[in-house]
């Protein structure tokens, strides 16, 4: 329990229109988890919980083996923060920032500071006010990642990036994982990327934990099944079956537990096995969730 | 980025296979030697841009095909087949047949039995 | 004091170093302007009190409530701090940089009184429990903004202590013991000066301890 980077066991924050309910999150060092949800799920409540600047109502919060909110200045010690809604000092440049946050950290690297503004094409001149959103992003990244933190916390950091600037920003904190004392928590919408890095992933909606998992075995998982039932043959009966669509003869079904020899008896009727990507068994377990919810 | 292999997210193929498929193209093209030392996981998964854990899959299915051999605490190196990966092989194949052999004898099948199913099963192997 | 809120408190002054600066320069320059004529005195000495007055405006607005509004309080809530950290940081950070102007702009009034001969010395207990009050009553709008949860209130925090600035001229100097004493040649230092004064310091001790057992003890920062 200790060893854990992040670790949320049963934690409810409660507002007028939103509660955030049983969320239960664990991430282990050397891990990236992948933390996608629909807007308004409560990504950015949990990611706030996680660093101390508001408290649960229930359940408890541990990081970095230190409890959260009471000890968060020891955790964000160590504890790399970036979010797309997050802006620097208005009145002072690039270069001030570095100064400063190198005066707080003891950790930080001056020449990885300078590569990563080379590599950002960012000058540390410039007043952070004439920033695009794109640079302000990388900016605050760079601040992160120089004084190379245990624990990153990104909150939607590539949102408003162009696909260049994507690419560079996803290498450089890749790069972090080459170290398997350090984990990364990357809450975002582009499921691709999510899909791509991410070691674990975890889905929420509502203010609900609706599923965590490996990342492969999710895509194990998943598949879309396309048979043609001619008429007079009964569907087979399918376990796992999440969604089912029919149009004439041909009956095409989403499965959560796919395995070979699932389809094995039905062999003659199966037209075509698909593999799922992430954002459609996201869209498709929040969906199935829903329902069942009675949502 | 790591320079030679390629993973593409809208190739039909999962990740793990791709990277599996890459190495395996070039161990068999002999660009990477018999005894070359493979990128540790971490280093590969970074230099892809790619997670960890699909890295590890791709390299513990090589292993288990016998193209590379993974020890323990000194890295992963691509297997001399004439060597220690075809010795590592026939121990594996030796304990299998013996746990074979353990519970053909408890479900009480003949030697015909097992030797038949052993057949099937390298015909199913052969169908996919 | 940890090294972050001290580094939040340089942070603050250099931030704000540009009203620092033209304030300071504006409340030397307005006892200047009082030094030339009748006229001279009554427009420095209205420049004088407006530049206090609004140098502690725009720092109670500009340095907590934007904060807020353009998100750099996330940036800085990032840094290994806790609430009560931050809280402490802005609250003597924000005093720090009216202390510098007020100082200054209090320093030039009490030598301009002092040394010209044309400004009685007895004006100094009204000027002295002027100053003193001007920067208590920033140590309230301090406190206002740093428990306000809205523009609108750190707002109406503002405008009613800018009211009271212009009551505490005139009440004060309808007080018979300040009033008598006033442009006479000696400072007359008397019971009513020091009641008056030990009021101004209760409340700016007061305004000070608040934010500590309120803002500090918020669980919802953001």
């Amino acid at each position: 329990m200790s060893d854990k980077h992040i670790s949320m066991q049963s934690v409810r924050k409660t507002y007028r229109f939103f509660t955030l309910d049983d969320l239960t999150l664990e991430l282990e060092p050397g891990q990236i988890i992948g933390f996608v949800g629909p807007n308004g799920a409560g990504k950015s409540t949990t990611i706030r919980l996680a660093l101390g600047l508001i408290a649960p109502d229930a359940g408890e919060i541990r990081v970095l083996g230190h409890e959260i909110p009471r000890d968060q200045a020891l955790a964000k010690r160590e504890i790399g923060f970036v979010s797309d809604t997050m802006r620097l000092l208005p009145q002072a440049t690039l270069g001030w920032h570095m100064k400063f946050v190198a005066s707080i950290y003891p950790g930080w690297d001056d020449a990885y500071a300078a590569s990563l503004v080379k590599c950002f094409n960012l000058r540390t001149e410039q007043n952070v006010r004439s920033l695009s959103s794109g640079e302000h992003v990388k900016a605050t990244l760079l601040l992160a990642l120089a004084r190379r933190p245990k624990l990153l916390i990104l909150d939607e950091p590539t949102s408003g990036l162009d696909p260049v600037a994507r690419h560079e920003i996803i290498s450089e904190f890749m790069d972090v994982l080459r170290d398997d004392s350090r984990s990364i928590l990357f809450s975002s919408h582009n499921t691709v990327d999510v899909e791509r890095i991410s070691d674990r992933i975890t889905f929420i909606d509502r203010g609900r934990l609706v599923e965590s998992d490996d990342k492969e075995r999710f895509l194990d998982r998943w598949r879309r099944i396309r048979l043609q039932l001619p008429p007079g043959t009964d569907e087979p009966r399918l376990p796992h079956v999440v969604g089912r669509s029919v149009d004439g003869q041909f009956v095409t079904l989403t499965i959560d537990g796919y395995s070979d020899e699932l389809l094995a008896p039905f062999g003659a009727h199966v037209r075509e096995v698909q593999r799922m990507n992430l954002e459609e068994i996201f869209v498709a377990t929040v969906m199935h969730h829903r329902e069942v919810r009675g949502q | 980025m790591y320079s030679g292999i390629h993973i593409s997210q809208t190739d039909e193929r999962p990740m793990y296979l791709q990277i599996l498929e890459q190495i395996r193209q070039r161990i068999a093209a002999g660009d990477w030697p018999a005894g070359k030392e493979l990128p540790s996981i971490r280093a590969l998964a970074a230099g892809l841009a790619v997670s960890v854990i699909t890295v590890k899959r791709a390299y513990l299915d090589l292993e288990s095909e016998g193209v590379i051999v993974t020890r323990h605490g000194k890295g992963s190196f691509v297997a001399d087949v004439n060597g220690l990966a075809g010795e590592l092989q026939e121990e594996r194949l030796t304990e299998h047949l013996t746990a074979a052999a353990q519970l053909a004898r408890g479900l009480g099948l003949t030697d015909d039995d097992l030797a038949a199913r052993l057949r099937r099963a390298k015909r199913d192997l052969e169908k996919k | 004091m940890n090294t972050v809120t001290r580094k939040l408190i340089a942070k603050e002054l250099y931030v704000n170093r540009l009203f620092i600066v033209c304030a300071s320069i504006a409340g030397i320059v307005s006892v200047l302007l009082c030094t030339t004529s009748k006229v001279g005195f009554n427009v420095g000495a209205l420049i004088w009190i407006s530049t206090i007055v609004a140098v502690g405006v725009m720092l109670a607005l500009y340095g907590i409530m934007n904060e807020r509004k353009e998100n750099s309080l996330l940036f800085v809530m990032s840094l290994p701090l806790s609430i009560p950290d931050y809280v402490r940081a802005k609250q003597l950070g924000l005093a720090a940089c009216f202390a510098v102007p007020w100082l200054i702009s209090s320093a030039a009034a009490l030598i301009f009184v002092l040394a010209h001969p044309g400004a009685p010395d007895g004006l100094l207990p009204y000027l002295v429990l002027l100053c003193v009050f001007l920067f208590s009553n920033y140590s309230l709008v301090l406190c206002g903004a740093l428990h306000a949860r809205s523009e609108a209130v750190t707002s109406a925090v503002v405008i009613v202590t800018n009211m009271a600035v212009t009551l505490f001229m005139f009440l004060l100097g309808g007080l018979d013991e300040i009033n008598k004493y006033m442009w006479g040649p000696t400072p007359v230092w008397n019971h009513t000066f020091w009641a008056v004064l030990a009021a101004e310091l209760a409340t700016l001790a007061l305004a000070f301890a608040l934010p500590w057992f309120f803002a500090a003890r918020r669980r919802d920062f953001i």
